[in-house]
């Protein structure tokens, strides 16, 4: 291995980390010096849900496809979902089983579920970069740096695919790739889009409080599909 | 916070300017986080009924309407957006026409209905930062003309609809004797001001204007289960036009004026009347903009009339209501306080033939006249375009008779109804059960009198007769669907498409009452209502405006001329019509009794 794959593996993605860890609690500190709002008004709704059943309800949305009808209806794009968020962290994951675990890619079943699952990512990546393109609706509301985190992790997804094997001595080039990526891709999420999933815990914490203090969460079952008669 | 803003003040409007610096002390954490966290998913699109509706502009997508406020946050509040704005998305605002912009999106382009929040799997909450945006702009005066029209009604004289104190204690005692003589019973009346009693009934002053039969209705409810209440000669409206417009001083003023006549009343508990945005800000918003602690308890009715049925104050007998009838969930009761089920389960005690409709309770579309769009007349063609989904979902039922625990939901879909043509009548809860009630013994009508009830509906249908009404609309439809039905009730009616040819007829028919559009080619309609009050030949002839633009009221009352009897605005079912016609002619006493 050479002083610079060795140098991307350690200290530039160490570096990266931090400087992360850095804007991230930036960003916490930020959002929390504004003052929440609160309720005194006295709980409305169901009795059968309060503040605490709505907050575990919303955070646990993410997991219950049928909790929501964007969700509910739309099964291809849920399931888009969650391989391009395993992807993620398959990808991530490889960052840091390359340089301080690299034996657990001697398993032939972890390293072709990391490959197969940041195949995938990637495939679904396209088909996001597409769908963003082609869609209306959704170039209507696209900004640069939407189109440009779409189009760093499906590079990034792509070369991450490749450095599964984590074979230096086959070649360098592709881990040095995917290793700069990572750090870019470290530093620039805090600034962009991607740091989304920070804000998801309170976006959706505070969310759910208030539904759930209001008796609308959790949602009660949809009934079926057209109108249906209780006659008597 | 306060130097992004003021840092880039060159060629900024005022109004531009102030927006920007309220904009920093409206911010909670919640609002930044919902503005901070959307990753433009699109998954939002299909939840809009304005998406739904009008499906080749995405303009009308909630991520792309809330970007319009969420580029400004970023611009000035976020620092990725202050440093990288053509990046993000960030931009600032700098002239008044993009206020305008900005609020033909806030306004005429939003209900405020949240469903869309409730499908954000980011749980971004677009709704309370639409409405805060709406504040905002509400604050520069920036705003439909029906919101300032609306808002000024009900920071002045209490009540949204203008209703004044006179107007609301004749109706409620109407309303009265209506029911001694229904139920045959001297002691059946509204109490007022009553001191100590257990509830107290707030309402909405839609009921004052044109639905007095739901009061009626409650009244009786309310006495056949011996209850104790009263009804607030003043801080009776429980609606809030502050939900609507963002202004939470308007929006603390009213619930605290609501509050404090129930404190001097020492009531024990508020019932507030079938509406759901009313229900919402004062049972749940109110406290919070009042930064007031509620000290006694608050209810809906629904709830109310269902705990005398369970209770066995009341019975019901569910065979006098057998159309099969479907349930409307308001927004703001079920998407924002919980509450859709006891409405099912009161509607099942009183009806025969209940439908749900799909999708439902927190998932249901908006009626599409709420957040206010029953006021703003600019919109209305907007509003009806987007109603089509909810017309599809209404038909989808069968139902002959949609159930709607909200004011604001019966204008809406009375309104989309009769745009598509659906053949639905509209009704609320209090309506059904009070249908459904059985009247017990000592108190039941005698069997004489109940016998005469065919007599006295054909006395009703002709109740209008001897009385002459000038009818005035440019609108040929509109003229003969009141016509007929005046005529189809006794009264003599002539008619004028325009305001000179009323002025005409006026002083040469001398009519008992005038119905006066007020936007007509010519002459228009308040200034017809002007000469008709100037002139001592004519002054006395009752007056009732029927405009499809409400916001025109301010054209009317501002005239120092004596006010018209009555002022509706379009659309007016025939109830209504002939409801406000009777009541302004005082039907009973013949004219010149």
């Amino acid at each position: 291995m050479s002083d610079l794959l060795h140098f991307s593996e350690h200290t530039l993605q160490e570096v990266a980390l931090v400087i992360m860890a850095c804007v991230y609690t930036l960003r916490i500190t930020w959002l929390l010096r504004f003052k929440a709002g609160k309720e005194r008004q006295a709980p409305t709704g169901q009795f059968r849900t309060n503040r605490k059943k709505g907050i575990l309800y919303s955070w646990g949305n993410i997991a219950m496809p049928w909790a929501m009808e964007s969700t509910r209806t739309k099964k291809f794009f849920y399931v888009q979902f969650v391989i391009f968020h395993l992807g993620v962290v398959s990808a991530i994951g490889l960052s840091f089983i390359i340089p301080y675990a690299p034996q657990l890619l001697d398993s032939r079943i972890v390293s072709a579920t990391l490959q197969l699952s940041i195949a995938a990512a990637f495939v679904v990546s396209l088909l996001r970069v597409y769908r963003r393109i082609s869609d209306k609706y959704i170039r209507a509301i696209s900004s640069p740096d939407d189109y440009f985190s779409l189009i760093l992790l499906t590079v990034w997804f792509f070369f991450a695919m490749l450095s599964v094997p984590s074979r230096p001595e086959a070649g360098e080039t592709i881990l040095l790739i995917y290793f700069w990526l990572t750090a870019f891709f470290l530093i620039y999420v805090p600034f962009s889009k991607i740091s989304h999933y920070l804000y998801y815990p309170f976006t959706r914490y505070y969310f759910g409080k208030t539904m759930g203090y209001r008796g609308v969460y959790p949602l009660e079952k949809q009934s079926p599909p057209g109108p249906v008669s209780m006659k008597g | 916070m306060e130097n992004a803003v003021s840092s880039s003040t060159e060629e900024r409007s005022h109004k531009a300017q102030k927006v920007l610096e309220r904009m920093s002390k409206k911010l909670n954490r919640q609002m930044v986080g919902s503005l901070a966290a959307c990753v433009h998913c699109g998954m939002c699109t299909d939840s809009c009924h304005y998406v739904l509706s009008n499906p080749d502009d995405p303009t009308y997508a909630p991520a792309y309407k809330a970007d319009r406020i969420r580029k400004l946050f970023k611009r000035h509040f976020d620092w990725t957006g202050r440093v990288l704005p053509w990046w993000v998305g960030a931009k600032s605002i700098y002239t008044d026409e993009e206020l305008e912009e900005l609020k033909d999106i806030v306004f005429g382009k939003c209900t405020n209905c949240r469903r869309c929040s409730i499908n954000c799997p980011m749980g971004v909450d677009f709704a309370t930062f639409n409405r805060m945006a709406r504040g905002l702009l509400v604050s520069v005066g920036v705003m439909p003309e029906g919101v300032a029209v609306v808002s000024k009604d009900q920071w002045e004289i209490g009540n949204q609809m203008g209703v004044l104190k006179e107007e609301y204690i004749d109706t409620l005692e109407w309303m009265s004797e209506e029911l001694s003589d229904e139920l045959n019973d001297p002691s059946a009346v509204i109490p007022i001001d009553k001191m100590d009693a257990d509830i107290v009934y707030s309402i909405n002053p839609r009921e004052v204007k044109y639905d007095p039969r739901t009061i009626a209705d409650a009244a009786k409810i309310f006495y056949l289960a011996g209850e104790n209440w009263t009804m607030p000669s003043e801080g009776w409206d429980m609606t809030n036009f502050g939900l609507f417009s963002g202004d939470d001083d308007l929006g603390g003023a009213v619930a605290l004026r609501l509050y404090e006549k129930v404190s001097e009343l020492r009531g024990k508990k508020l019932v507030i009347s079938e509406c759901g945005h009313g229900y919402r800000s004062t049972k749940c918003e109110g406290p919070n903009w009042a930064a007031h602690t509620v000290p006694f308890e608050m209810e809906s009715s629904v709830l109310t009339m269902l705990r005398y049925i369970k209770e066995g104050r009341i019975k019901v007998d569910k065979s006098k209501n057998k159309e099969p009838v479907t349930f409307h969930d308001s927004c703001n009761n079920a998407r924002s306080c919980g509450l859709f089920e006891e409405p099912r389960e009161l509607l099942k005690l009183v009806v025969e033939d209940f439908r749900e409709m799909y999708p439902n309770r927190s998932e249901n579309y908006c009626c599409t006249g709420g957040g206010g769009a029953m006021s703003m007349s600019e919109y209305t063609p907007r509003r009806l375009k987007s109603a089509k989904v909810k017309a599809d979902q209404l038909s989808a039922t069968g139902a002959k008779v949609v159930v709607t625990s909200c004011h604001n939901c019966v204008d809406g879909l009375t309104d989309l109804i009769r745009h598509y043509k659906l053949g639905m009548g509209v009704s609320q809860l209090v309506n059904l059960v009070a249908n459904a009630i059985v009247v017990p013994e000592q108190v039941a009508v005698p069997e004489a009198v109940e016998t005469e009830v065919p007599k006295e509906a054909v006395a009703e249908e002709r109740a209008l007769e001897n009385y002459k009404i000038l009818v005035v609309d440019d609108e040929p439809d509109i003229l003969t669907f009141y016509s007929t039905l005046l005529e189809d009730n006794g009264a003599q009616v002539i008619q004028a498409s325009d305001g000179d040819t009323a002025l005409a007829l006026a002083r040469s028919e001398k009519p008992d009452l005038i119905t006066l559009d007020l936007s007509m080619p010519g002459t228009d309609g308040g200034e017809v209502f002007e000469s008709l009050r100037k002139d001592p030949e004519l002054s006395n002839i009752r007056v009732c405006i029927i405009t499809g633009k409400p916001e025109l009221r301010r054209l009317i009352y501002d005239r120092e001329v004596q006010e018209p009897e009555g002022f509706l605005d379009k659309p007016v079912d025939d109830e209504t019509l002939l409801l406000n016609v009777r009541k302004i002619l005082e039907v009973g006493d013949k004219p010149g009794e």
